[in-house]
């Protein structure tokens, strides 16, 4: 069926709503980097005129360059051991009969369920109990914990479809077990733990309300930091900030577009939840 | 170990019949603990990140805070404050209240573009449609929140496009209110609604809509009681994701409220911060209930939907 043969007025619709769509999708992004370029410190449109002073700004404020630097580096860390034992978690899954199998999944995926606010203050007050607070391990730790539910269900996901022959024959060839996995497992997951990897990095990164209590006053990451000077100013330091978040945003996208070209996002995961026993 | 280092007796232990029988219930044991020892990074996680600090949780919604002092003794008198309170039965509405204005909204926006992107004929158009959709969600809530706060803002782009086209005389209060925090959330959500909706709708066999158009059926009588119907598991599935999520909200509701938007996680967060924690724990504790109760709730949607 074409468009062509949908009645034109109906279609007409369709499409300029989907148009209103698109910029009501767009517009808040966009109308951050426009105010960025602002020549005034308030909020007004159309911009009186226009400059780089917020960028200057904002390259004069080594608060946020600690702030971005930490947030990287954690979030890198957590992805880092989410994949590893999120990976291990998913494989015991898939692979072997296990107690309660559906209960055990639910209660591994229940972080994303529970409001991220109450999870955040939760782990503060345990964290000031056993006298853990402000140490780095608690703020990694509880990092790793939230972005795992995302790594065990995409791998998981992953490893449901994948030819389990292949990895039979590899045995009966006489690879180890860990060699297999490695050399035959991995590279068919490997779209999938990319996936994953950037969905768990890009959630560490963005995490405000479980990290808002754990970190001290002197150590924020950067939506932390941004949401702290947000409280205080308004001005378009946090614009140009905001820009460059976006254009690495932009950049993250492409990247990925490019990785899985020509290949089906791994993002539908109903039918393999229906598959399982 | 003097017995298995002398180099006789291990070999009759190893060739021993009686011997080799526990050797080989070693092996099978240690196959079955396999997947556990694969499970254990994660739930020894699990179990010093999330049960144990909310088993804390709950202990502290059992204390009591007086006169600025935290009283470490059993008591349920939190408990009776928060449920005879009218003040915290009013945030535990306008939460509920929130939550479901959001999810309208949202679905209102997102089933029609998830019908787009289904209806959508060229593969390139359909790549950045989705494309467009989704990569929102890459960018911070807090950049995000910040952009309709500037956007709606009483001297922003569009107070600005209204007053120019003659649509308003005076300037809208869009932002710092219940209605920012409604628009900035359905954009914050709009992906997770979409998405679910889409699936669904990418499982519906063609053939029933051209059946039903070719017996004669009009667009709407054919969206009415056949594309609407099948993609209604979709539709709960997103609605059960937005309403939960927005029960949760708390960056969006603290930037774009102005404080005049007070649901359940801000109520939390400002609990803690004055440290009485035992009205952050049943604060907590009570958004936790209505989250669990929600899902429930929608379960049991999907399960009639689906029928």
């Amino acid at each position: 069926m074409t468009l062509s043969s949908l009645p034109p007025l109906r279609y007409m619709l369709l499409w300029l709503f989907t148009a209103l769509g698109v910029v009501f999708i767009i517009a808040p992004l966009a109308v951050v980097i426009v105010n960025s370029f602002s020549s005034v410190a308030y909020n007004v449109f159309p911009p009186e005129g226009f400059s780089t002073r917020w960028y200057e700004n904002l390259a004069g404020q080594a608060a946020f360059y600690g702030a971005a630097w930490r947030s990287l580096v954690l979030a890198g860390l957590a992805t880092a051991g989410a994949l590893v034992i999120g990976t291990m978690a998913a494989y015991a899954l898939v692979r072997y009969p296990l107690p309660m199998p559906s209960l055990l999944k639910a209660f591994l995926l229940a972080p994303i369920v529970i409001p991220k606010i109450v999870l955040g203050v939760a782990l503060f007050m345990f964290f000031v109990r056993i006298k853990m607070f402000g140490s780095y391990s608690s703020l990694l730790l509880t990092h790793m914990l939230i972005v795992l539910p995302f790594v065990i269900s995409l791998v998981s996901a992953a490893l449901y479809n994948f030819d389990w022959t292949l990895q039979e024959a590899a045995m009966d060839l006489g690879a180890r077990p860990l060699q297999t996995f490695i050399r035959v497992v991995l590279p068919e997951i490997s779209v999938s733990m990319v996936v994953a990897a950037v969905f768990a990095f890009v959630t560490s990164f963005d995490q405000v309300e479980t990290t808002l209590f754990l970190v001290r006053t002197d150590s924020n990451t950067l939506p932390i930091e941004m949401f702290l000077y947000l409280q205080k100013w308004q001005d378009p330091t946090i614009a140009a900030l905001s820009s460059v978040l976006i254009l690495f945003a932009v950049s993250i996208v492409a990247g990925l577009a490019l990785v899985l070209r020509n290949r089906q996002l791994p993002l539908d995961m109903r039918p393999q939840k229906d598959d399982t026993p | 170990m003097p017995e298995t280092a002398h180099p006789a007796s291990s070999l009759k232990l190893a060739i021993a019949p009686d011997a080799s029988l526990p050797a080989r219930q070693r092996g099978a044991w240690r196959r079955r603990s396999i997947p556990f020892l694969l499970l254990l990074p994660t739930l020894l996680l699990m179990g010093y990140t999330f049960i144990l600090p909310l088993l804390t949780f709950f202990q502290y919604s059992f204390f009591t805070y007086r006169r600025g002092r935290l009283v470490e003794e059993f008591s349920l008198e939190t408990y009776r404050r928060f449920l005879f309170d009218g003040y915290y039965r009013t945030i535990i509405l306008d939460t509920l209240w929130m939550s479901a204005l959001v999810t309208i909204v949202a679905v209102i926006i997102g089933y029609p573009l998830a019908y787009a992107l289904w209806r959508l004929e060229r593969p390139w158009m359909k790549r950045w449609l989705s494309l467009i959709i989704f990569s929102p969600i890459i960018v911070s809530v807090v950049v995000r929140s910040y952009g309709w706060t500037v956007l709606l803002a009483d001297q922003g782009p569009l107070n600005w496009m209204l007053l120019k086209l003659g649509l308003i005389s005076a300037p809208l209060t869009l932002v710092f209110n219940l209605t920012g925090v409604v628009i900035s959330l359905s954009h914050v959500f709009l992906p997770f609604i979409v998405f679910p909706i889409y699936a669904s709708m990418t499982r519906l066999d063609p053939a029933l809509r051209e059946a039903a158009m070719d017996l004669g059926a009009g667009w709407w009588f054919t969206f009415r009681r056949v594309t609407l119907p099948l993609t209604l598991p979709g539709l709960v599935a997103a609605t059960q994701i937005a309403f939960t999520l927005a029960l949760g909200a708390f960056v969006t509701p603290a930037m774009l409220g102005g404080g005049r938007v007070q649901v359940l996680p801000l109520q939390v967060y400002h609990a803690t911060t004055d440290i009485n924690w035992p009205v952050a724990a049943v604060g907590g504790l009570t958004l936790l209930l209505m989250a669990f109760v929600s899902v429930a709730l929608f379960n049991r949607l999907l399960k009639y939907s689906e029928a």
